[in-house]
Formats: C-alpha cells, structure tokens, sequence
C-alpha cells in the first residue's frame, strides 16, 4: 500500500513538474494542409506559417497584464492606420475557438503600387496579449480567405479542459 | 488742351475712389462674372450635424440668421475647398474614381499625381460630391474650409464698373482732341485698359473659385517624420505590426 501511494505521488510530481516547465506555446492553432509552418522564427513570433505563393499567418504572443481587449485593439488600429496609413477596411467581434472573445481588424495597403490585405485578431487571456496576424497580396488573401479564416478560426487562447487547472498552468500546449 | 487735361484728371480721380463709392445695381450683361449658383445645403444630399464640414456650411450658407432680423440680405459669395488624406490602398483604383467622379457631378479634373488628386465640381453638389469621396477610402484627416470674398468680390465690380466708365469718356474726348492732347488720351486710355483686363480676369477667376469647389484628395504615404503629434505607446511589438514584419520570412537554419 505504500509503495502504491509512493508510485502516485511520483506520477503527480512528474506531470506537475512537466506542467510547470512548459515545452510549448501558451495556444494552440491548426495548421491546414495548404500551409506549411515555418520552424525556428525569431520572437515575437510564436507561429508562423505561409502558402506557397505568400500568405502569411503568424501569432504573436505578449506578456503584458496591462490592460484589456478595448485597450489593446485601440492601440494596434492607431498605430497600424495612423503611423503607417493603412486602410481600415472592415472590423468585427471574434471568438476564438475555445470561446475567447477578441477583435478583429482588416487593413488595406497598397506595396509597390500593389494591395496588400493585413488581418489582425486580438485577444486577451492568461496575462498575455494575442496577435494574430495574416497578410499576403490582396488576389492570394482573396483565393487563400477560406484557409486563412479556417486557421484563425482555430486558435485557442485559453484551455477550458477539467483537468487545466489542476497542473497550474491555463495554457494549452504545456501539459 | 487744359480743359482735356483737367477732365482726364477729373476722370482719374473718380476712378481711384470708386471703391469707396455706392453705385447702382450691377446690370452689366458683359460682366464676366454671373451670380454663383446657391452654396451646397443639407437639402442636397448632405447630413446636417453628422459630418464635420455640417457646421461649417451652416455657418455660411445664405438665409442663415446671422445678425438682426432687420440686417439687409446679402448674398454671400464663398469659396469652398477641401483637403481629404486617405490611407493608402488601392491607390490607383480610388484616383480614378475620384476623377470619375468629379465628371458625374458636372465637374472636371484639375490636376493628377501618382498619389494625389484635385477635381473642381459645381458649388451646388459639393456636398454630394464629398459624401461621394469619402466613401471611396478611409479618411485620415478631412480640412473643409468656406472662404468668404463678398467683400472684395463687390469692390472688385464696382471698381471695374468705374473703369469702364472711365474707359468710355476717355474714348469719347480722344474723338475731338488734337494731336498733342491724344498722345495723353490714348497714354491713358492704355492704362485704364490694361486695369481693366486685370480686374476682369480676377473677377473671373474668383467667380469660378465660387461657382466650382475644389476638392483634393491625398493618398497619404507612411509616415517617416519621426515627431509625431501625438504620443506613442513605447512598446516594440507595437511598431512591428504590419505588412513588412509579417511577410518578411526568415528562412530556418539547418
């Protein structure tokens, strides 16, 4: 009996111990068989991944307990169509899809005389700020909109599993 | 020869102060400039208290009370110029709509750049038309001004009115003058003309200043001065965000 509650309590120390190390990012994101994910990017990306012909999607993740979504959104939306005069197309409410609710801000530019469309999704969990990004030539996002959404689409932020809680960590990939 | 000279100095005199004179009811069917059409109006396709420039037509269309009841009604003559930034998207694309635009509305191009573009339209739809502009991107920053020249529109004709009267007489001495006496005539004669064409082109020009508006639209490009207005949030991650960072890929090492 006790060298059962021995073996116990090694099995919870372990997993505590791997919860709290963490070998992944703090979200988990799908990536669909058109894109291919890049491997080794530098910070702040946690995630990035590309289309053969140059769409992008790419997470960024912040750790900042600062201040909230509204906060947050108004920052990226000025500093992205004030100082670089950007086109602000289209925004909206989002959920991601663990149910965390977000932003979302679509933005025009033209590059070298050419559109560029530049989606931005923003949420606030786990004392940390989500950015996540997609861009690419106006004609690809246009063919690539499915894709690209479905990918954004299956973001999640936060873990709303039973046991989450229980190992001390609310992210997703570090347990 | 006396009397000649003290008459054209008599004329000149007349002719200086006219400015300050009352003169009769501008009839002249010569006159280069026609009364400008009504200044735009809410009726006309604009929202009244909801778009930034509502205030500034309120404040100048004609009709408006703006003193005593019993104050004499003046038409105002205003000049109408905006100044749209857009961001930048589709810039080409949104040139030319504006440029179509300025057709649609019986106005016409007035200049074109690679990121700008100036259209003149008829006074009566400048309302319309800016409504119009406006949809046709995202607007940074809109600078609506209503330039009121009443004043120097009325001087103008009534010192015009004068010249002409001026012009006139002199014609009519120069007929009966000798040889001597019309190398003076015709010496002034020249004057009053050359102030004449001058004064008609300046009317001219300010009736088509009234009776279209002018409407530039800028294509802002991105902003490098590094002083801004307002202040910035000082955080790194911030100032990445955008197309360049996002599409500059690094490639991984083996």
């Amino acid at each position: 009996m006790r060298n059962l509650l021995q073996k116990v309590a090694l099995v919870i120390v372990l997993l505590a111990a791997a919860a709290s190390v963490g070998c992944g990012r703090p979200f988990d994101i799908k990536t669909p068989s058109e894109m291919l994910e890049l491997k080794d990017q530098d910070p702040p990306f946690a995630y990035r991944a590309m289309t053969p012909d140059g769409v992008v999607v790419a997470m960024r993740v912040v750790d900042d307990d600062r201040a909230d979504l509204g906060f947050w959104e108004h920052a990226v939306t000025l500093r992205i169509r004030e100082l670089a005069g950007y086109s602000l197309l289209h925004e909206s409410d989002v959920t991601s899809h663990d149910g965390t609710k977000g932003k979302e801000l679509v933005f025009g530019h033209d590059e070298n005389g050419k559109p560029y469309v530049y989606k931005v999704r923003v949420f606030v969990a786990q004392g940390r700020v989500f950015v996540l990004e997609a861009g690419g030539a106006k004609p690809q996002m246009d063919r690539y909109t499915p894709v690209v959404d479905w990918t954004m689409n299956s973001v999640k932020v936060t873990c709303r599993a039973l046991l989450s809680p229980v190992f001390a960590s609310r992210t997703c990939n570090r347990w | 020869m006396r009397r000649v000279l003290v008459a054209i100095t008599l004329i000149a005199g007349v002719a200086a102060c006219g400015g300050a004179q009352s003169m009769s009811p501008p009839s002249s069917p010569s006159m280069a400039a026609a009364p400008p059409p009504p200044p735009p109006s809410p009726a006309m396709g604009g929202k009244p208290g909801g778009q930034p420039w509502a205030s500034v037509l309120a404040k100048t269309t004609p009709g408006t009370p703006a003193g005593p009841a019993s104050a004499p009604h003046v038409a105002m003559m205003l000049i109408y110029t905006a100044h749209l930034t857009l961001a930048v998207f589709q810039v080409e694309a949104g040139l030319d709509s504006v440029e179509a635009l300025a057709r649609s509305v019986g106005g016409y191009l007035s200049n074109r750049t690679d990121t700008q573009v100036t259209i003149r339209v008829p006074r009566a739809r400048f309302d319309e038309a800016l409504g119009s502009v406006e949809k046709h991107g995202d607007v940074l920053h809109r600078d609506v001004t209503a330039e009121d020249v009443t004043d120097e529109y009325a001087d103008l004709d009534v010192r015009l009115k004068n010249a002409r009267a001026m012009r006139d007489r002199l014609q009519q001495l120069l007929q009966n003058a000798a040889v001597k006496e019309a190398i003076d005539i015709e010496k002034e004669l020249g004057r009053v003309t050359e102030d004449i064409e001058r004064m008609e082109g300046k009317l001219k020009l300010l009736s088509d200043q009234i009776a279209f508006s002018t409407i530039t639209v800028t294509f802002q490009p991105i902003d490098q001065n590094p002083v801004h207005d307002l202040a910035r949030l000082p955080l790194p991650w911030l100032k990445d965000l955008g197309l360049a960072e996002l599409l500059n890929v690094k490639e991984a090492t083996p």
